[in-house]
């Protein structure tokens, strides 16, 4: 498949893109979150594709699955009304909030910092401490 | 004039019961004493008229068939709590229980320690019960509904859907009654803090058909503690408020979501059932989600045809796992989450490598270019549109 965008054309294997785009999305579906993390490798390393086409593109792609696991998710009652708001307007708060420290702190430390949280918290989860 | 004496000597060794308070607050420590025959053991059943749903996926081994049955067990019905107090002289025979870990069978712990007999309420739950099957799964249904089952083949799913919803032995099977030899007892019954409101019922037993009259104590609830009804969890509301906060504002420093870091710590830090953190939070990244494609789509940032040929195949994914989660124990979606936990860390190291970095940073200039393009371009599109209109 041709993506055209900004005057520019990439010739991508959709086959590929439309196979883990699947399974990342049975994943994150079944775990609850958008899947963005995995989407935007998957666009960049296995389809090649640059990152600028990548990060609007990646967001419309998860949001097809985050409105389909949220309608499953409430079809199977897995749904609470109270819970959700709490989190709903502590999530609106922050995507305002967040941007604004973004500005002032390099990726490469977050990032750093997300890793080491990351794992600390996988081993909990695995039960290794 | 026979039966009459029978009635009274029956009704005069049915074990007493009295509570020390009718109300709590948030949880708290209730003292129940009374009278029981002497020499009897004395069991307290503890529950709450709160229901909650328990769900239990069925794939292990039938011993006699030697197939595995894939049978989704189903009830809406199960106490949001749930307990037996158990003699106190039976503390080291729970003991044994608990070293079994996660393999531990509540229908053998009554068994153990005789508490079977207090065995009641759960019992008389309504238990949905479904043939699961593959083509079933990939389509997501949860499959089709069998005959109900018997009294006896409820009561034994009862007891593993007990298991599947409290987990734990500690939650279920309390040795705090102290009974001594004329038969008076006193037991300390904790309602922990998060606990369901509303009433609580408390009835000794001393034997199949000894059961006291039932009595009550109400818990309370108010702010900033609320009760979420599905999880069958009251907690203060500021807990979770503030962990999404932080987590939003750290995955937007991420460039992610932060639905990945809510899960797993939202069912470490809360007694709350996995399948409905996942289904709750899935609707809270959906609007932030939709505000950053509606950014993107006003500077023309986004190829619809790229988003929507990947979105398309990740629509039939959304529709099935939703399914599977709830085929899932909680322990199963803590490790599983774990993996994935340890791939994004990698993921995010390898972001860091000076390899990557060199090429990002191409990247993020081209980025920068192309979106200021864009942004330019929109600006003199609406200034065109403007005139035109003028």
């Amino acid at each position: 498949m041709i993506v055209e965008f900004w005057g520019h054309e990439f010739k991508i294997n959709i086959v590929l893109g439309c196979i883990g785009g699947f399974l990342i999305a049975i994943i994150s579906s079944m775990f609850g979150f958008g899947g963005g993390p995995f989407v935007v490798p998957l666009m960049t390393v296995a389809l090649g594709l640059p990152m600028y086409l990548v990060v609007g593109s990646s967001l419309l792609a998860i949001f097809f699955n985050t409105l389909m696991g949220t309608m499953r998710h409430y079809q199977f009652g897995n749904f609470d009304p109270v819970f959700f708001l709490i989190m709903f307007p502590a999530a609106i708060l922050g995507g305002f909030i967040g941007p604004q420290i973004a500005k002032r702190m390099s990726p490469l430390w977050v990032k750093r910092v997300a890793g080491i949280g990351l794992v600390l918290l996988a081993l909990n989860l695995l039960g290794v401490y | 004039m026979q039966a009459g004496k029978t009635a009274v000597s029956e009704a005069a060794s049915l074990p007493t019961i009295k509570v020390d308070k009718s109300s709590l607050n948030n949880g708290g420590t209730i003292t129940v004493s009374g009278v029981a025959p002497a020499g009897k053991p004395v069991y307290l059943e503890v529950y709450t008229e709160r229901k909650v749903r328990a769900s239990r996926f069925d794939a292990d081994i039938d011993k006699e068939t030697g197939k595995r049955p894939y049978i989704l067990y189903m009830t809406y019905e199960m106490p949001a709590y749930y307990k037996i107090y158990v003699p106190a002289a039976m503390r080291d025979e729970l003991g044994k229980i608990k070293k079994e870990g996660e393999k531990w069978a509540y229908s053998k712990a009554l068994k153990d320690l005789g508490a079977d007999i207090a065995y009641s309420i759960p019992a008389k739950i309504k238990i949905d019960k479904y043939q699961a099957t593959l083509m079933g799964s990939i389509i997501g249904s949860r499959g089709t509904p069998l005959a109900a089952m018997g009294k006896d083949e409820d009561k034994k799913r009862s007891m593993q859907l007990v298991k599947a919803r409290f987990r734990n032995p500690d939650k279920l099977l309390v040795p705090t009654v102290e009974v001594s030899p004329d038969g008076t007892y006193t037991a300390r019954v904790k309602i922990d803090a998060g606990s369901a409101p509303g009433k609580y019922t408390v009835v000794a037993v001393a034997g199949k058909n000894l059961r006291s009259q039932p009595v009550t104590v109400t818990n309370n609830i108010s702010f900033p503690n609320v009760y979420l009804s599905n999880a069958g969890t009251s907690l203060n509301l500021f807990g979770p408020f503030l962990l999404t906060l932080l987590i939003v504002i750290f995955g937007v420093l991420m460039g992610a979501g932060g639905g990945f870091i809510m899960n797993p710590l939202f069912v470490s830090l809360w007694p709350l059932p996995h399948a409905i953190v996942a289904g709750t939070v899935m609707p809270t990244v959906l609007f932030s989600q939709a505000s950053g494609i509606y950014n993107y789509s006003k500077i023309k940032f986004i190829s619809w045809k790229l988003g929507v040929s990947i979105g398309l195949a990740m629509v039939a994914g959304g529709f099935i796992g939703p399914k599977l989660t709830e085929m899932i124990t909680l322990s199963q979606f803590k490790s599983v989450f774990g993996w994935i936990l340890l791939i994004l860390a990698a993921l995010m190291f390898w972001q860091t490598t000076p390899g990557y970095i060199a090429k990002n940073k191409k990247e993020q200039a081209l980025l920068k270019e192309f979106k200021k393009k864009a942004e330019e371009a929109a600006v003199a599109k609406a200034n065109a549109d403007a005139n035109a209109n003028a």
